[in-house]
């Protein structure tokens, strides 16, 4: 009995059905008040899903959720928000050109006698919120002056002075430094002494066993175990999550570098990239680390032409090329797997077969005309080879889970087969399992004397796979590093601009 | 099980050919309740009517699918229904010279409409609505408000005439085929599908080496083609070239298209929009509903239209 008491909400049997898949089948697990639950899973393991339907996006098909002891139906979001459930997204959801107090306040600004805005009480209220958090804003700062993680942090204030019970975050610290990391921790012990509950959805371990309570596993849309953070080690955990014993994270490769493929020179943007060059080598690896805002993601744009460039030049196989647009690359034999798959890698309301077909149709053409055999042929090629998960190459791709969307994105440029292929940030959001096949197809593809950039956040991820590593700072190449000299220390040093 | 199944397929048969099923439920409908409907000459005046609307909505669903609005279709119809009718009576221009000229210079025309809302960023929904205006003034220079009249029999039988003896009307041939043309753009070449990947996400479009404003320039140049093409036959079908016409004509197209479900981009369901606009007009036609009850009307439907449009999207969508 007075275990029950404790518990916030509690699942049981919940279960959700999309045309021809089923997210999630028979979950049963419960929150208590004041903890930090982990929810950790591979693609299509069905948190979001779940996220989703306990946020009232969603709708279950059946089984129960029970809030403070009341069977509750969550048919809609502001009936989450009644419960007193929060969640905050990776799309963050301010109003931009409004004042950190007025999105706080949004909806129910305090009100004078008269019946206008009481902007006294309202900046007030919302400086002791910042103050009590520790956050040093002024509440009349526009959102769209702040920094993400500094929005992020006014989403969860927003979501405290609705007494919320329960906080979800959905891949909090993607976008996030280190240094921001601390804080919105620093944020979550103090919602946890209130007495809030928080679901951290995430894919970094370490984040993981520092922050939370208990963590629950979920895979293939089931719901696998719970266990206290401290009972569990991450070798047991990643073989929960996968199903399996994982041998290695990072797959093996004997590393054989041929002649320069591309070389940029004195590329600068005239805004934030400032003198980059660099070589890529057939059969290499390049590794692009740093810390958000560094430039690289802008960097590979200007490299791609999807981004206007100041000065500089390119030479592809040792002949300068002048580059433009997206068009002209792809006939140079560039791919770009961008950051963002969803608003720049795919086209969600297609099928899989349009998508991967997007950028080499010329190659499924019968008398310049589509053929749809021949499409249903290559995408069939890539759902084999990568093992995309999908009933059918007609599938959309809203539906695919994040891991399979990127195998989709993924598909694209290997259909048009570019020498050089671009990935920003190219396992961000998938689990352990995926990130390894991922890994495995860029092996493959430098096996086939093709150059690869890799631009990641994650240290060990570009130390595991990369020849070589380019650190940037600021739109500054602050090192070049490789393989012998690798080390998280030495990445991290030339990230924040030190050891120059 | 089963159930399941069979839902699953009905679903699906809705999702594809709802707009058929109505259709077909309208005309049903429309021939049991009154008895003027069903009828010979009834049917073929429909078909004549909706020739205009069914290939202005053509070009109309390729500028919709590419995420733009043209509103300037009806300023097109008229000025080039006028501009065709000059060429052959003042200036005496062979007839399909002059057809074929007018068709060009409309699509032309469109096409820099297209360089200023892709290029120049204007929204195409102001760049078109400016350009209405500038073709009713044109149509008053050229016309001194003045119809063209006196057309000759060749160029009246493109609305007036039949093939086959007397079975086939010239004009319901012209839209089946300028349908047949669209829906196999659409699906089989590779501008077909840059339109749709375009109107899907112009982003990924752009970052997978298609040109965003090319296609877009395009699909624009062809609603200019499409509309001048309406304008000939409705003044083939009108005797003459009239400086009043065609001023409902983009409501009407805009309405099949968005009746005909936008957001799923199927020519045929365009179709089927325009089937069902022409059908109901024609029903308040027999049932002497005044023009201004009919504009309500009309106007109703295109929002209807849309919010349904939108409703079938966001449903696809959870």
């Amino acid at each position: 009995m007075e275990n029950k008491s404790n518990i916030f909400l509690e699942l049981k049997g919940v279960s959700k059905e999309f045309p021809g898949v089923k997210a999630l089948k028979d979950v049963s697990f419960s929150i208590n008040k004041g903890e930090v639950h982990a929810l950790i899973g591979g693609n299509g393991a069905g948190k979001s899903t779940l996220m989703k339907i306990l946020s009232g996006a969603y709708t279950k098909n059946s089984g129960q959720i029970i809030v403070e002891g009341v069977e509750t139906e969550i048919g809609h979001p502001s009936a989450a928000e009644a419960l007193g459930i929060t969640i905050i997204y990776q799309e963050l959801n301010l109003v931009q050109s409004l004042s950190i107090a007025e999105n706080i306040f949004i909806g129910r600004h305090p009100k004078t006698k008269s019946g206008t805005v009481d902007w006294r009480t309202m900046n007030r209220e919302a400086a002791r919120l910042l103050k009590e958090f520790r956050i040093d804003l002024a509440p009349q700062t526009t959102v769209k002056s702040i920094s993400i993680a500094q929005q992020q942090m006014v989403e969860i204030i927003k979501a405290v002075s609705k007494n919320a019970k329960l906080v979800i975050m959905d891949e909090p610290t993607s976008s996030l430094t280190t240094k921001e990391i601390d804080v919105l921790f620093q944020m979550i012990r103090t919602l946890k002494t209130k007495g809030v509950a928080v679901v951290f959805i995430s894919h970094r371990l370490d984040e993981i066993f520092e922050i939370s309570d208990r963590i629950t596993i979920m895979r293939d849309g089931t719901y696998v175990a719970t266990r206290d953070i401290d009972k569990i080690t991450r070798s047991e955990l990643i073989s929960l999550m996968i199903g399996r014993e994982m041998s290695q994270q990072f797959p093996e490769r004997v590393s054989a570098t041929g002649s320069e493929l591309m070389r940029a020179e004195n590329i600068s943007d005239g805004v934030l990239l400032d003198n980059i060059s660099f070589t890529l080598h057939e059969g290499e690896v390049l590794g692009f680390a740093g810390l958000v805002g560094a430039g690289r993601t802008e960097l590979m744009h200007t490299i791609f032409g999807s981004r206007k460039k100041r000065s500089g030049s390119l030479y592809l196989h040792g002949k300068e090329v002048s580059i433009r647009s997206p068009k002209q690359s792809i006939r140079n034999g560039i791919g770009f797997v961008t950051e963002d798959r969803k608003r720049e890698g795919l086209a969600l309301n297609l099928s899989l077969r349009e998508n991967v077909c997007m950028v080499a149709i010329q190659k499924v053409l019968t008398y310049g005309l589509i053929s749809r055999k021949k499409e249903t042929e290559s995408s069939g090629e890539y759902i084999d080879t990568l093992g995309i998960v999908t009933p059918s190459a007609e599938q959309k791709a809203m539906f695919l889970s994040g891991g399979n969307q990127q195998k989709v994105v993924l598909s694209k440029w290997l259909m048009s087969n570019a020498d050089i292929i671009i990935m920003d940030e190219p396992t961000r959001g998938i689990d352990v399992g995926a990130k390894r096949e991922i890994y495995e197809v860029i092996n493959q593809l430098v096996a086939q004397k093709k150059g690869i950039i890799v631009v990641s956040s994650e240290f060990d991820e570009v130390m595991g796979i990369c020849d070589r590593i380019i650190v940037m700072c600021e739109g500054h190449i602050t090192g070049i590093l490789s393989k012998k000299d690798f080390s998280q220390e030495k990445i991290a040093a030339l990230a924040v601009g030190e050891g120059v | 099980m089963v159930q399941n199944k069979l839902t699953s397929i009905w679903k699906k048969i809705w999702d594809t050919m709802g707009v058929w099923l109505i259709c077909i439920l309208l005309f049903v409908v429309m021939s049991v309740s009154t008895n003027k409907f069903f009828d010979a000459g009834n049917l073929i005046n429909i078909i004549r009517q909706i020739a205009t609307i069914g290939v202005v909505a053509l070009g109309a669903t390729f500028v919709v699918m590419s995420g733009e609005i043209d509103l300037s279709q009806g300023g097109f119809v008229c000025l080039c229904g006028c501009l065709c009718a000059h060429m052959i009576m003042k200036m005496g221009i062979n007839m399909y010279l002059a057809i074929l000229i007018t068709i060009l210079l409309s699509a032309l025309t469109m096409a820099l409409v297209g360089v200023v809302v892709s290029l120049l960023h204007v929204p195409s929904f102001i760049a078109t609505l400016g350009m209405q205006y500038v073709l009713a003034g044109l149509v008053l220079l050229l016309t001194n408000s003045q119809p063209i009249s006196g057309l000759p029999t060749a160029f009246t039988n493109i609305a007036r005439g039949y093939v086959l003896g007397e079975t086939i009307p010239v004009a319901g041939l012209i839209l089946f085929v300028a349908i047949l043309i669209g829906a196999f753009v659409i699906k089989y070449t590779t501008f077909g599908r840059s339109i749709v990947i375009v109107g899907e996400n112009r982003q990924a479009a752009n970052l997978s080496g298609i040109s965003v404003p090319l296609i877009k320039i395009a699909a624009f140049a062809v609603a200019g083609g499409c509309s001048a093409l309406g304008g000939i036959i409705l003044a083939a079908r009108l005797g003459s070239g009239q400086p009043s016409s065609g001023s409902d004509v983009s409501l009407m197209a805009l309405a099949a298209v968005y009746v005909g479900g936008a957001s799923k981009g199927s020519v045929f369901n365009t179709l089927a929009g325009t089937l069902i606009i022409g059908m109901i007009n024609n029903g308040l036609n027999l049932i002497g509903v005044s023009p201004a009850w009919k504009n309500i009307i009309l106007g109703l439907i295109i929002i209807v239209a849309v919010v349904l449009d939108i409703f079938r999207s966001r449903k696809s969508n959870t």
